[in-house]
């Protein structure tokens, strides 16, 4: 049988710790201990667990801790069942498939003053981006720490609040805190950012209608922006030979969605000039987008990594 | 007719003068992990880098679905790195383009086809190596269509050994 393209990198848990309030610290490595993908503070990974299930967590270590990616998960009993996977199936020594880490801090060029807000959960990217300001000698940031009453990762969080670059809002005394009462007047000097409950992101938002664009950075747990055409529709593959018929989402290639549909397609280059991924095509309208197909064989054949549908409907032969 | 080139002819007789050397020597053991640079590799004849992703028998790091006997080596021009940042202002390092060995001084779009010297080991080139999309993703960089024909060269190990940093590259 062929063999499947890898896509995920390979980790296996080195150990676990308890971080406080039902939260579960995962260490993970490579099997040889060899160095991982880098990361930008406060990125994150998607984390195939064994149950078909994908859940995004982030990064919680500073990147300079190149051998490591550090997640914290808490343990969510009504929730999607990813939480509960983590913590009640996992262990020292087993493996865990995660993909290269996406999004984080921008940091060219560093700003001269950062202030973030973090909703329960959602501190983990900045204990990342506090530990890499601290180790860069950046001494101009603030975390603003809404939490129900706990304050989980003490030994990390206590230090941060010593030197007063954390201040903690304790919404189980006070109530959530005016997010806009948080931040500043806008400031070409100054990144502010927000992770936390989807809520409290909208709060944000509002808060900061009038700061330009590039000086915010909200954390969302979304995956990576399709390098596509705006304009790009959905569209349906008819497979000729099999019957079946497969969506094609907008700005999805075909490839990923034959490949999630469980068809088996060759690919190497996965950028149209090397021609593994040929197949025919027999009826609609193809968008081409390679570089290897001359005018004669688009007539017949299309590569799955890059082309799409002009039509809403395209049939292949396969 | 004068201008007719004899492919078969200058495949078989002609004898390039060229001597280039081992700048940067590299290996990952598993897909998307970053390189790491070394100051030898142990070549095994007819299977690949000790250690590496691409030994065969060990195949951790196929992305595609052509795991293939003449991948056992990838090598990459220096003059490449020096071109992308010339030509593209794109910093490219020996540790990013993810090829096993950084030659300076040999040719290697003409060596598809022949045998040559790497060090103390003997090479053939079998193909020309395409530049992968994932390269992208992994270093963040627009480097695709910049590489496209210069993306370095895939070689079978015909006798194995160690390769060191400095070594010279002949003819064979």
């Amino acid at each position: 049988m062929a063999k499947m393209p890898i896509t995920t990198v390979k980790t296996v848990v080195e150990s676990v710790e308890d971080g406080g309030d039902g939260i579960k610290v995962f260490n993970l490595v490579d099997p040889d201990r060899w160095q991982l993908p880098p990361f930008r503070p406060g990125a994150h990974i998607d984390l195939h667990l064994p149950n078909r299930l994908v859940r995004t967590y982030s990064l919680c270590n500073d990147p300079a801790e190149d051998s490591r990616y550090v997640i914290a998960v808490k343990r969510e009993a009504a929730g999607r069942g990813g939480s509960i996977a983590l913590h009640d199936g996992i262990g020292p020594g087993d493996t865990i498939a995660v993909s290269l880490p996406r999004g984080g801090l921008p940091l060219d060029p560093v700003a001269a003053r950062y202030i973030f807000v973090a909703g329960g959960i959602g501190i983990t990217p900045y204990l990342s981006i506090a530990s890499h300001l601290q180790r860069i000698g950046h001494d101009d940031f603030r975390v603003h720490f809404v939490t129900r009453g706990h304050l989980p990762f003490d030994h990390l969080l206590v230090p941060l609040i010593d030197d007063g670059r954390l201040v903690v809002h304790r919404t189980s005394e006070s109530g959530r805190p005016d997010i806009a009462s948080l931040l500043p007047e806008p400031q070409a000097d100054t990144v502010i950012g927000c992770c936390g409950p989807e809520s409290m992101i909208s709060d944000f938002e509002t808060a900061t209608r009038d700061w330009p664009v590039g000086n915010l950075h909200i954390e969302r747990f979304v995956p990576p922006p399709l390098a596509t055409d705006p304009d790009a529709k959905p569209y349906t593959v008819q497979l000729a030979r099999s019957g079946s018929e497969v969506m094609v989402r907008a700005g999805q290639s075909m490839l990923s969605a034959l490949q999630e549909f469980g068809i088996e397609v060759p690919t190497s280059c996965c950028g149209g000039i090397c021609g593994a991924c040929k197949v025919g095509w027999l009826d609609g309208k193809p968008l081409h987008r390679d570089r290897v197909l001359s005018a004669y064989e688009r007539e017949r054949f299309l590569m799955v990594c890059v082309a799409g549908s002009d039509s809403p409907r395209l049939t292949l032969d396969l | 007719m004068l201008d007719k080139v004899d492919v078969d002819r200058i495949g078989s007789t002609a004898a390039p003068a060229w001597t280039g050397f081992v700048r940067f020597l590299h290996l990952a053991p598993r897909a998307f992990l970053p390189m790491r640079s070394m100051d030898e590799l142990t070549l095994i004849a007819g299977r690949g880098i000790e250690g590496d992703r691409y030994l065969i028998g060990r195949e951790e790091g196929f992305y595609s679905h052509k795991p293939e006997e003449g991948r056992q080596v990838t090598l990459f021009e220096l003059e490449t790195l020096i071109a992308l940042k010339r030509d593209a202002n794109i910093e490219l390092g020996a540790h990013e383009h993810r090829r096993n060995v950084t030659v300076e001084g040999v040719p290697l779009n003409h060596l598809v086809g022949r045998r040559f010297w790497l060090g103390e080991t003997l090479l053939e080139a079998t193909r020309l190596s395409i530049p992968c999309r994932h390269i992208e993703e992994i270093t963040g960089k627009a480097i695709f269509d910049p590489l496209i024909n210069r993306s370095g060269l895939n070689c079978k190990i015909i006798r194995g050994g160690v390769v060191r940093i400095g070594d010279s590259v002949r003819n064979a």
